[in-house]
């Protein structure tokens, strides 16, 4: 089963699923090709993003999303992980593959680490209201500054 | 009233509503009919994920008590097996039994609330506290293995568990789960009018379940056979025989109905875990010292598991420090009150917003986290 999904992708896009354990599996691609690569693998079964994450990398001046898949039929877990400039970040909406779940985790990840989905029809403030200040889960948010 | 003489009007249900919890809606009215309804969540970020890349993972053990006030074992359970997994390491076999007990107890008293809450929602106080006071039960018997009632400060931890269970606790679960089958009662006390609230009421189709991300009862009920302990197994599950219950409708009352039948299936798994129980070590040696903090090897793990109110899940990433680099958390509530309550909503009578509402099995906090 596991096998069948790594040649499909590798086929398509060249690049390699790893296999870490039973029904886990990670994968790295370029930003360009991102949205194909989600489009193709939601085809494949993969109905549910369970969970849409950042993280930043300061040092390398780079963040990174990573986009966290579950197949209902194949009872697979796929992570496909891109990185992108940190210097006004932004990457293509996903909400046309994933409708309202998708977009509700991109409002969140707009807010919290102040990239932008372009694509996605509604990026307004979500839990911090009234606030204007630097994204608070940057490495370099200096919280200690933020509440003198 | 209206900018474009339309005639409508806009109100708040929440956070000030008496069922409401920390979480308000801003509904649009035509009448008594929703046109539109808007979510407005908040209230209780605590900004968690944060909080951990500050903490070691024993502290955060502790944090991940209050990401669900209503289930902090199950997620103290998703912590401690998202760091056993980055460490490679696996707690002890008895420390395992006492997990899965612990976090199917947690299940019930979940439901509990669960029922409680909806049975408020509908005026039918009888079962609120029917509900409550079963719950009690239950708490009871935290309060002997954990040392508290509601937050076990880490009980379930990274390595195994905190401490031993106390002589003769067993007697006094396999009492509770007495006292908990007793609570079939509640097929008895589901009147004319407790149907006729429910049924029918807030449908969610399994297409748009999927879509809006919903998971857990909410999906189940809605038509499909999905749970993270059957088809993602962790700790002991898969030795386990229990069943998914399943519903077609997508109502509310189908959501009540799940939530019942699983009442069962929890009872029926910490019985098999019981008999079960071995003896020997409750903690991993490596990590048995809780106040000696421990490297965390650089990689990351996405654990997934099924709370009671749906998947929850952490995404946990180090660096190799002592501290997570970050820790992402999923709560299933996040998905339940923000898309799929306000789709839900639309089109309904004001009158069942606290019905649909509480059916959805929520909790503020861990959508706020």
């Amino acid at each position: 089963m596991e096998n069948k999904i790594q040649e499909k992708i590798y086929s398509q896009f060249g690049v390699e699923a790893k296999r870490e354990k039973q029904r886990r599996m990670w994968l790295k691609i370029d930003q360009e090709r991102l949205l194909d690569l989600l489009r193709f693998l939601n085809v494949l079964g993969f109905e549910e993003l369970s969970g849409l994450s950042a993280l930043d990398w300061p040092k390398q001046e780079k963040m990174e999303l990573v986009y966290h898949l579950w197949s209902y039929q194949e009872k697979m877990l796929l992570s496909v992980k891109t990185m992108i400039a940190r210097e006004s970040p932004g990457i293509d909406s996903v909400v046309s593959i994933w409708g309202a779940s998708a977009q509700i985790q991109e409002r969140e990840i707009h807010e919290l680490f102040g990239i932008d989905f372009p694509g996605n029809p509604d990026l307004s403030e979500l839990f911090l209201e009234d606030y204007s200040g630097p994204p608070p889960f940057l490495k370099d948010f200096n919280w200690r500054k933020h509440y003198e | 009233m209206s900018e474009d003489n339309q005639n409508y009007q806009e109100f708040f249900f929440g956070p000030a509503h008496p069922g409401s919890g920390n979480f308000s809606v801003k509904l649009k009215l035509e009448g008594e009919k929703i046109i539109a309804a808007k979510s407005i969540p908040g209230y209780l970020h605590r900004g968690f994920e944060k909080l951990m890349e500050y903490r070691t993972p024993m502290q955060n053990a502790v944090l991940s008590d209050r990401i669900c006030v209503f289930e902090p074992l199950a997620w103290n359970l998703v912590h401690a097996n998202a760091v056993e997994e980055l460490m490679k390491i696996q707690a002890p076999e008895r420390a395992k039994h006492i997990r899965v007990i612990l976090a199917e107890l947690s299940r019930i008293q979940s439901h509990f609330i669960w029922y409680g809450a909806l049975s408020m929602a509908l005026g039918f106080d009888t079962g609120f506290k029917l509900a409550f006071g079963y719950r009690d039960f239950i708490l009871d018997v935290f309060e002997s293995i954990t040392g508290a009632r509601v937050y076990p400060a880490g009980y379930i931890c990274p390595g195994g568990v905190r401490r031993d269970l106390p002589e003769g606790v067993e007697e006094k679960i396999l009492k509770t789960l007495e006292k908990i089958d007793e609570m079939r009662l509640w097929e008895e006390l589901e009147n004319p009018t407790f149907q006729a609230r429910t049924k029918g009421v807030g449908v969610l189709k399994l297409e748009d379940a999927l879509k809006l991300g919903a998971t857990g009862p909410v999906l189940r009920a809605s038509g499909m056979k999905t749970d993270v302990r059957k088809d993602d197994p962790y700790e002991l599950y898969s030795n386990l025989d229990f069943d998914i219950p399943v519903e077609k409708e997508g109502d509310a009352y189908a959501r009540f109905r799940i939530g019942l039948r699983e009442i069962k299936e929890s009872v029926k798994i910490i019985r098999q875990v019981l008999k079960k129980l071995p003896q020997g070590e409750i903690m991993e040696p490596s990590l048995a010292n809780l106040a000696v903090p421990y490297n965390l090897p650089e990689g990351e793990v996405y654990v997934r598991q099924e709370a009671a109110r749906g998947e929850a899940a952490i995404y946990l990433v180090s660096d190799g420090g002592i501290k997570p680099y970050r820790c992402k958390v999923r709560g299933p509530s996040f998905f339940h009150l923000l898309p799929v309550l306000e789709h839900l909503l639309q089109g309904e009578q004001i009158a069942d917003v606290p019905v649909i509402y509480w059916s959805l099995n929520h909790c503020p906090a861990d959508m706020d986290r």
